[in-house]
Parts: structure tokens; C-alpha cells; sequence
């Protein structure tokens, strides 16, 4: 059916002035996929379903989404009301502002598992460093729209969440005032910070859409690395449609049972998607007693808690962040699969775990004993990207396949 | 299998550690078990506690007396909404007649509004039926009666008992107990009203995606015979 479509006049009418057939046939069709993939190669196009998902939800929401500070009836505020309203009035509005919650969360695990996938197998290594660079790029800029999305309900988390993290940037010499009250519109969060967060957070997902196309373009480039991290030759590839198209859409499918489940069953997902104290409208006169941000921010919340220092903090965070571009030319190693490298298979799990340790610290109030862990844990973080350039030294990998 | 491990390592890993970390923010006395309700009798003895008590000083503004006719699961008749609201419209949310700066003045504060409160405090309704019977004697007697809260973060409360738990008579205490549950019950609702829609509607739709689900997975297992992998 697929063949007769590309072969209809309109299509070759089209094809002649866009090459549109050849695209779809070079990208959707025939792109040659290798055939060892295991599940966790279905989280990029899992990531590309959620997108789709969050945009979709987010540009119905903002037609009935007020991004405005102005105080009502009951210490709530326009922009409260509006949400409540969604919840409330707008036809299946409920519907769509939990799957737009939920979608955030879910868009963070599975761009952790996409990376973590990646990491895994070394798909950020020769010749594939573009493609990590683009990746963490998009990271980047997921983390920034989730950041500016949480003030728009204007709860007390997205007020308070919001004035610490603008105040981080305070902390920057020289410039830091001024990058303060750019990003606030003024001396404190307020009605014009709400304003400008709800413009980058429309925007924020239009420059994701540019860069995911230039992601996967750039994929279709290099081709797929795979689980043994081998270069494989033709034959050991399959098309794309039918295989992967089947393949990813049942795996799109067990993704979205989960999604549902939260969506119509658990939206809130215990405090962790949507904060309880968010349900409280924002109160500029009192702090909550624990100020944390959604669960996928925690890591690095714990890292810029790590430092006694502010400054000091700040800097860990970035640094923690930019660290992953330089991930392709820290690691040394030949050997693309940690299948076959017995160190960095260690290394990399720890790593993980790491990065799950200091989401639990981030989350939780910072008692002794979290404050040292999450320490422990920042230790461990940047030990990971320390010990990177000196493993393949010592390192002896196990012998690679001929093929897959 | 071998290559699932890692998959099915991460699921149960983020499984195991969602609730805990859900769990592990709470604090404070463990709260007494609500037994939230979302029948229609709950319901509407929840809905005249709360006219005839808390809206001396409480709002719920989200929440219309046209609403209480039209969600389902109240469904109040034009005539009952109508004594209800008075010359209030019927488009007005439940609003109190106690003016903020009244309330200042005899409180302290001004009484928070209801209509999502479930959904602002840790334990929902099982908080608020918690706060409601949760009255008692200060045992250092520094805090008067009235706003010695067992439930309360610092035990000082400015609500002043409205339930009159403190000191009830023991034939009292099932009734008491029934319009705490009830009004909790009230509470949880107007804080998600369409939360029954929302669960009736996932059912069939989860469905729907189990059965589509197991059609690709049929699927993925024919297209992908002829492939050795």
C-alpha cells in the first residue's frame, strides 16, 4: 500500500520538486538498521513519541493557559485560576494537562534511558560525536522548557523553585545581577517573569523540534552503532519499515499502557510529577518548609547542594552538565560496547547509580546523612569523567565478534 | 534475555524507588484513616457540613452551585440549588461571607481556600479527617483549647475546632467521625471533580492499548521471523 502511495502522480508530482519519496524512502523505508538491536534502542523514537505528545497537549493548553500574575479572589492569581479552569471547565482540559504533566516526566525517563543506552554501548564515540554533541544540546534545552514550565501554574513549588533557581545565576560575578533580573523582569519573580517563562517555554520546544530533526539527519549520517559496538557490514543490516516500524511501535505501544496508567490513575504519581505543595497558590510571604524541584531536576540539585559555597555550587552544576560534551574525547577507548570492556562496564553502572543516588538526595529535605551521600555521590559523578581518559590505558578489552 | 536485564534492571529500579521516594517526606504522627467516599450520600452530607460549617470562613471558589448540579456525583436539582444559594447566582462559586480583613482580625490569618486543599497537603483526605478529630488538650498547656491540633505542623492552629470535637460526648463520636469522613470525602472530590470520569475512561482506553499492544507484538514476532538475530 505504502509502494502505491509513493508511486501515485501526486506523489511524483511532489517527489519532482521536493524529492519528498526519496526522503521518506532513504529515512522511513530503507535507512538500514542493524539487526542486533535490543529494546533499549526503542527509546529514541519513544522520545520522539512523547515530543510529539508534550507539543500537542502543551499548544491546546495555551489556549486556555493565562500567563498572568494578577491576584484573584481567594490569594490565587490569573494564572492559577486559568489551570484550575483547564482542570475543571475545559472540555477533557483535565485530560490534556495530565498527560502534559505526566508527559514532562516521562519525556525525562526516557531521555535518561536514551542516554543512558548510549553511554552504555559507546554510541558517542567515532564517528558518531556530533550526534552525542546534538543530544546532550537537546538535554539542555529539555531541562530549560521543564524549568520554565513549572512556574506557569504558579503554585507555591513554582514561585519558590523558581526564585532559587533565577537566584543561582545571581551568584555568577559580574554579570549576575544582570542575569537575574533579565531572567525575573525584575527584582523578584512576579508577573512579568511569568510573562517571559511562558514565551521560552513556547519557544524552548520549537528549537527542540529544529534540533531533533538535525539529530536524527545526523544519525541517518553515521548510521546506528549497536549492542556489540562493531562495525557491521550491509548485510547485516535490515530496512527500517517493516522491521524497526513494527519493532519500535510495540515498544511505543508497552510505553504508552505505562503512560496511561499514570495519566488516568496515579497523575500526581504520589508528589513526584505534580508537587503537593504546588496545589497551593503562590505565597511570596512563606517559604515552604522543603523546597525541591520535579524528581528528573534532583541530580543536579544535589550537586550544586554538594558545595558549601555557592559560587563553588554553581559551577559543579554547570560543569556536571557541560562535562557530558566532552564525554566522546575523554574516553579513549577503541572499543565502542562496554560488553567488551570489563572496567568501564563497572565504571559506567556506577555511574548510573550514581546519578540515581543524587535524584534521591535532591528530593529529600538534606539531613546529615543525605548530605554526606549526596557528597559521596558527587564524588563518584565527576570521578567518572576523571578516570574516563585513564581507563583505556589499562583497560583490556575482551575480544570483539567478526559480526553480529 | 540477556539484553533485557539491563531494561528490566532500570524498570524495577525507577518501580522501587518512585514510591520511596514518595514515602520518604512524610512526617509528623501517622494520620487516622479518612475512608475517603465518592458516593452520592457521602457526598452531599459532606456538601452540607461544609455549608453549614466551614463556609463561615472557608471558600471553595472553584466550585459553582451550578456545579453541584451538574457533576454527576452530587447532582443537585435546580430547586436545591436554589435554597442553597440563596440570592447568590448560580454561577457563583462557594464563597464565604467572612470578609478577608474580618477574618484577619479574629484569626490571625486569613482561612486558606478549599477548593484543591486535598490536593495541597501531604495525605489528603485522610489529613483533613485527621485535622477535623484531631482536637485535644495541650498536654504542656500552652496552647489553649480549640487550637491544639495533634495533626498540625506545630500543634498551634488558628481554626478553632469547627466539628466541636474537643471534649464530645462519647454517643457523639460516631456521628462526628461521619461528618469528618464526609466532609474529607467532600474535599477530595471538588479538588479533581472529574477524577471518577478520569479513571472510568482509563480503563477502556488502557484496554485498548493492551490489546493494540499485543496485535504489534504479534506482529513484531511475524515480520520478524525470517530474521536471524
Amino acid at each position: 500500500m505504502i509502494e502505491r502511495m509513493l508511486n501515485s502522480p501526486l506523489a511524483q508530482w511532489l517527489d519532482e520538486r521536493s524529492k519528498v519519496v526519496q526522503m521518506i524512502r532513504a529515512h522511513l523505508l530503507e535507512y538500514p538498521t542493524p539487526k542486533n538491536l535490543n529494546y533499549m534502542w526503542a527509546f529514541g523514537s519513544l522520545a520522539l513519541t512523547v515530543l510529539i505528545l508534550q507539543v500537542l497537549t502543551g499548544i491546546l493548553l495555551a489556549m486556555f493557559y493565562k500567563p498572568s500574575a494578577m491576584a484573584t479572589l481567594g490569594g490565587y492569581t490569573q494564572a492559577f485560576d486559568s489551570v484550575e479552569r483547564i482542570m475543571r471547565d475545559v472540555n477533557y482540559g483535565w485530560l490534556l494537562r495530565y498527560m502534559h504533566a505526566v508527559g514532562a516526566s516521562a519525556f525525562f525517563f526516557v531521555i535518561y534511558m536514551h542516554f543512558a543506552r548510549g553511554l552504555y554501548y559507546g554510541s558517542y564515540k567515532k564517528p558518531r560525536e556530533l550526534l552525542w554533541l546534538i543530544g546532550v544540546l537537546i538535554l539542555l534545552i529539555m531541562q530549560g522548557t521543564a524549568f520554565f514550565g513549572y512556574l506557569l501554574p504558579w503554585g507555591q513549588m513554582s514561585y519558590w523553585g523558581a526564585t532559587v533557581i533565577t537566584n543561582l545565576f545571581g551568584a555568577i560575578p559580574v554579570i549576575g545581577d544582570f542575569l537575574l533580573q533579565l531572567l525575573r523582569g525584575g527584582f523578584g519573580v512576579g508577573d512579568p517573569t511569568v510573562n517571559r517563562f511562558f514565551s521560552l517555554h513556547y519557544l524552548f520546544p520549537m528549537l527542540l523540534i529544529g534540533i531533533v530533526v538535525i539529530h536524527i539527519h545526523a544519525l541517518h549520517v553515521v548510521h546506528s552503532n549497536n549492542p556489540e559496538g562493531i562495525d557491521i557490514p550491509e548485510e547485516s543490516t535490515i530496512p527500517f519499515h517493516p522491521y524497526f516500524t513494527v519493532k519500535d511501535g510495540f515498544g511505543v505501544g508497552v510505553f504508552l499502557i505505562i503512560y496511561s496508567y499514570f495519566v488516568f490513575y496515579n497523575p500526581t504519581a504520589w508528589g513526584l510529577f505534580l508537587e503537593t505543595d504546588n496545589f497551593s497558590p503562590a505565597d511570596s510571604f512563606q517559604t515552604p518548609a522543603h523546597i525541591a524541584p520535579v524528581w528528573y531536576l534532583t541530580p543536579w540539585y544535589t550537586i550544586l547542594r554538594s558545595f558549601p559555597d555557592k559560587l563553588m555550587g554553581v559551577v559543579a552544576m554547570g560543569l556536571s552538565l557541560v562535562l557530558l560534551f566532552f564525554i566522546p574525547w575523554l574516553d579513549r577507548s577503541k572499543v565502542r560496547s562496554a560488553r567488551y570492556r570489563p572496567v568501564y562496564r563497572q565504571m559506567v553502572l556506577l555511574f548510573f547509580a550514581s546519578v540515581v543516588v543524587l535524584g534521591y538526595c535532591g528530593h529529600n529535605p538534606p539531613t546529615v546523612v543525605l548530605k554526606l551521600v549526596g557528597r559521596i555521590a558527587t564524588a563518584v559523578y565527576f570521578s567518572f569523567f576523571l578516570f574516563l581518559p585513564l581507563v583505556s590505558r589499562f583497560e583490556k578489552p575482551k575480544p570483539l565478534p567478526r559480526e553480529i | 534475555m540477556r539484553r533485557l536485564n539491563i531494561l528490566g534492571a532500570s524498570l524495577l529500579l525507577a518501580l522501587v524507588t518512585f514510591p520511596l521516594l514518595a514515602s520518604a517526606s512524610t512526617e509528623g504522627p501517622e494520620l487516622k484513616h479518612a475512608g475517603i467516599s465518592l458516593d452520592r450520600d457521602t457526598l452531599r452530607k459532606g456538601l452540607q457540613v461544609f455549608s453549614e460549617t466551614c463556609i463561615s470562613c472557608h471558600s471553595a471558589k472553584y466550585i459553582t452551585y451550578r456545579d453541584l448540579m451538574d457533576y454527576p456525583e452530587i447532582g443537585l436539582t435546580r430547586k436545591e440549588a436554589d435554597e442553597l444559594r440563596g440570592d447568590k447566582s448560580l454561577l457563583s462559586g462557594l464563597v464565604t461571607a467572612l470578609s478577608p480583613a474580618d477574618a484577619k482580625a479574629a484569626y490571625g490569618k486569613i482561612p486558606p481556600d478549599l477548593s484543591v486543599i486535598a490536593r495541597a497537603r501531604e495525605g489528603g483526605g485522610d489529613y483533613i479527617y485527621s485535622i477535623l478529630t484531631g482536637f485535644a488538650h495541650d498536654p504542656k498547656g500552652r496552647i489553649p483549647d480549640g487550637n491544639y491540633n495533634l495533626y498540625f505542623p506545630g500543634n498551634n492552629i488558628a481554626m478553632p475546632d469547627p466539628l466541636s470535637w474537643l471534649d464530645h460526648d462519647k454517643d457523639e463520636e460516631a456521628d462526628l467521625k461521619e461528618q469528618a469522613r464526609a466532609v474529607a470525602s467532600f474535599l477530595v472530590f471538588i479538588g479533581d471533580p472529574h477524577q471518577q470520569e478520569r479513571r472510568a475512561l482509563g480503563r477502556w482506553v488502557i484496554l485498548f492499548l493492551v490489546l493494540l499492544t499485543l496485535v504489534l507484538y504479534a506482529l513484531k514476532r511475524e515480520v520478524w521471523r525470517d530474521v536471524e538475530h
